[in-house]
């Protein structure tokens, strides 16, 4: 399963490279990747390398940090745009830019992480329900939380002439005119969740036998659920810091990842990093075809593949009222 | 029964069904029950709508004093006076007056056939699909048909998805809830695809398609939320009987001669209408439709739908917040749409935390 999605991955990279708004020869493209000097080419790669590159890691963040949502939250609708992380990490970005004047650009990466975070906390504490395992509480703590900063972030835009510019991007992701310096500021944050989260796995197979088994195993579950959380919040927040927020790929990968390779986290993680960087740079190829001359932004894209996901684990019965 | 209320064969069968329920008889047909309560909270809201509005005409540098607007009404108003009442001010307040009423019914349509205080058009994606709707039919195909039918065709798509999701219509309000928020993302990606290809990079356009406003509203929008409130609330009147029994739940509701399913599909069609209507001439504005029944309800502490003072709340609170929105400082500008966002998603958080948590 996972030489299968080795391929994929690779077939989608190939596709990202070569397919955009503008149509160009594949084997144009490899010659030029291998040192043929083709000066229309290599202006195209330098656009696109980074593109593919910022978007496969943006993909594999957001569905490492799905499945690690999900797994802890025991609920398949786990997902960091529904928990409000991807609006706290646009709203706290907007507010850098207009009142700290944090210019946009790279400085505003870290700036996205305190709101993500913040964001996180409020819906845990809004939706919190003593004795429940309903998930019905937390989204809708998710919405209303996104609810309040996608007004916010709208507003603040539509007042500030400097912040305008950025409007899509903080409004629905995007990986037009991605740079490689954009990848740099966030890696920090990345590094730490993907190790955090590659630590977290031998103790998220305890935790999901049970929390009295885990406890008995010696696993200490808060601590394990707060690690998860923290991992998944930081790799959430820096892709949406990287790019924009960009919904249901966290929600989705995971339930292809179970189908997949089954329920051990330690395969679960290498698979939710192959196919959320495939699915994303998919994403991405459809959204430069789609509109052809002009392109989409992505995350309209994987709303539109994402969310049925949502519908469907609804119809087939897997939320529990 | 309460103990206090004995039922002795002396009372008269007119004996209200809830206490402190009055029944108005009209000729030989038609009765309608009232309750003092709620006709008083009534009339109270429309007092405060009304100073609301005249505020909302008189403020600012364009501003109509009140002086003037009562000569504009005997018809002896200056030339400018007539212009900013008829083709500026006048018909926005209109407008928000007329697609408050409809939110604030369908809302309250959605609210009792669902029988969840979440059912309403903003959290299933209602008006998220009808907004959706317009854009694809001013945008992409203009001219094929109008704003008001495409508005009804994403309204109707949008429910459509939602009870097909769900696996069992409307009936868990969990699953609603949350296919809900799957629609509204999927009709939100659809209107900013729209406008993304449509109208490249005009945020201020796209935003008005996404979150409802007001701006540079004139008398054909009145004219669109007039004729559509008066063709549907007559039947939004003529369904209101079976929908109070609806509240005692369907096999009571079927025993009395409702039909339940028929009822709740009627009130889901006119639901659908009134959404689209309102959300045709001002967008997809948020969480009016879902707040003002639940306010409505509060006031009034009457069981049931209460369609007339959800619809009256309705319209207060677009007026109130259109008026924030043109005024207030630091919000000047804005669309509508944001200031009812923010003030519904923060009463839907104070519901959240203080009301639903057991």
């Amino acid at each position: 399963m996972v030489g299968a999605a080795v391929v994929v991955l690779a077939l989608m990279t190939v596709a990202s490279l070569s397919l955009g708004s503008r149509e160009t020869d594949i084997a144009r493209m490899l010659a030029t990747l291998t040192g043929d000097e083709d000066p229309f080419m290599q202006q195209v790669l330098a656009a696109r390398v980074p593109r593919t590159v910022v978007g496969a890691t943006v993909g594999a963040a957001l569905a490492v940090a799905g499945m690690l949502i999900q797994s802890v939250m025991r609920n398949p609708l786990g997902e960091p745009g529904l928990l409000g992380v991807t609006m706290g990490a646009s709203a706290s970005v907007v507010t850098a830019t207009a009142f700290f004047g944090v210019s946009s650009g790279l400085a505003t990466v870290p700036a996205a992480i305190p709101g993500a975070v913040l964001a996180v906390t409020a819906v845990l504490l809004l939706g919190r329900q003593s004795g429940s395992t309903s998930v019905i509480p937390l989204v809708l703590a998710g919405a209303v939380v996104s609810a309040v900063l996608g007004a916010y972030v709208q507003a603040m835009i539509l007042t500030r002439p400097e912040v305008f510019d950025s409007y899509r991007h903080w409004m629905v992701g995007s990986l037009a005119g991605v740079r490689f310096e954009t990848l740099w500021t966030v890696l920090p944050a990345l590094i730490l969740g993907a190790v955090l989260a590659w630590a977290m796995t031998g103790s998220l197979n305890a935790v999901a036998l049970g929390e009295e088994v885990a406890t008995g195993l010696g696993v200490r579950v808060q601590w394990v659920r707060l690690a998860a959380l923290t991992a998944a919040t930081l790799l959430a927040a820096a892709a949406t810091a990287a790019v924009g927020p960009i919904a249901f790929v966290g929600l989705a990968v995971p339930h292809l990842v179970r189908a997949a390779v089954g329920t051990d986290h330690r395969w679960q993680l290498p698979m939710a990093v192959l196919l959320g960087a495939a699915l994303l740079l998919g994403a991405d190829v459809a959204a430069r075809i789609i509109a052809r001359p002009q392109e989409l932004m992505v995350g309209v894209v994987t709303a539109f593949v994402g969310a049925p996901f949502l519908l469907a684990a609804v119809r087939r019965g897997r939320v529990r009222g | 029964m309460t103990k206090g209320v004995p039922m002795t064969p002396e009372r008269p069968t007119t004996t209200p069904a809830h206490p402190g329920v009055r029944i108005l008889r009209v000729g030989e047909r038609l009765t309608l029950p009232w309750r003092p309560r709620t006709v008083v909270v009534v009339v109270v809201l429309l007092v405060l709508m009304g100073i609301l509005a005249v505020l909302t005409l008189a403020w600012g540098p364009m501003g109509t004093s009140p002086h003037d607007l009562a000569a504009a009404l005997r018809g002896e108003a200056d030339a400018t006076t007539t212009f900013v009442l008829e083709r500026l001010r006048g018909p926005r307040i209109l407008t928000a007056i007329g697609a408050g009423i409809a939110l604030g019914l369908a809302g309250a349509l959605f609210q009792s056939v669902t029988r969840n205080p979440l059912g309403s058009p903003d959290v299933i994606g209602l008006g998220a699909g009808a907004g959706a709707g317009v854009a694809v039919s001013t945008l992409w195909w203009p001219g094929v048909f109008p704003a008001p039918v495409g508005a009804v065709i994403g309204a109707g798509v949008a429910v459509g998805i939602v009870w097909w999701s769900t696996g069992m219509g409307f009936g868990s309000p969990a699953r609603v809830i949350i296919t809900g928020i799957g629609v509204f993302a999927m009709a939100t990606a659809v209107t900013h695809y729209v406008v993304a290809v449509a109208l490249r990079d005009s945020a201020h356009d796209l935003a008005a398609y996404l979150v409802g406003s007001l701006g540079t509203r004139n008398m054909q929008h009145v004219a669109i939320i007039g004729v559509g409130l008066v063709v549907l609330i007559p039947l939004v009147v003529m369904l209101s009987r079976r929908l109070l029994v609806m509240d005692l739940g369907d096999d009571v509701a079927e025993t009395l001669g409702a039909g339940a399913r028929t009822t709740r599909t009627q009130a889901i069609i006119l639901a659908v209408l009134l959404a689209a209507a309102a959300v045709s001439v001002a967008g997809p504005v948020a969480f009016v439709a879902l707040t003002a029944p639940h306010i409505a309800r509060k006031l009034s502490r009457a069981p049931g739908p209460n369609l007339t003072l959800a619809a009256v709340t309705g319209a207060l609170i677009l007026v109130s917040a259109d008026l924030l929105a043109q005024q207030a400082p630091g919000l000047a500008g804005l669309p509508v749409g944001i200031v009812t966002a923010a003030a519904g998603g923060v009463y839907l958080g104070y519901l959240l935390v203080l009301e639903w948590r057991r």
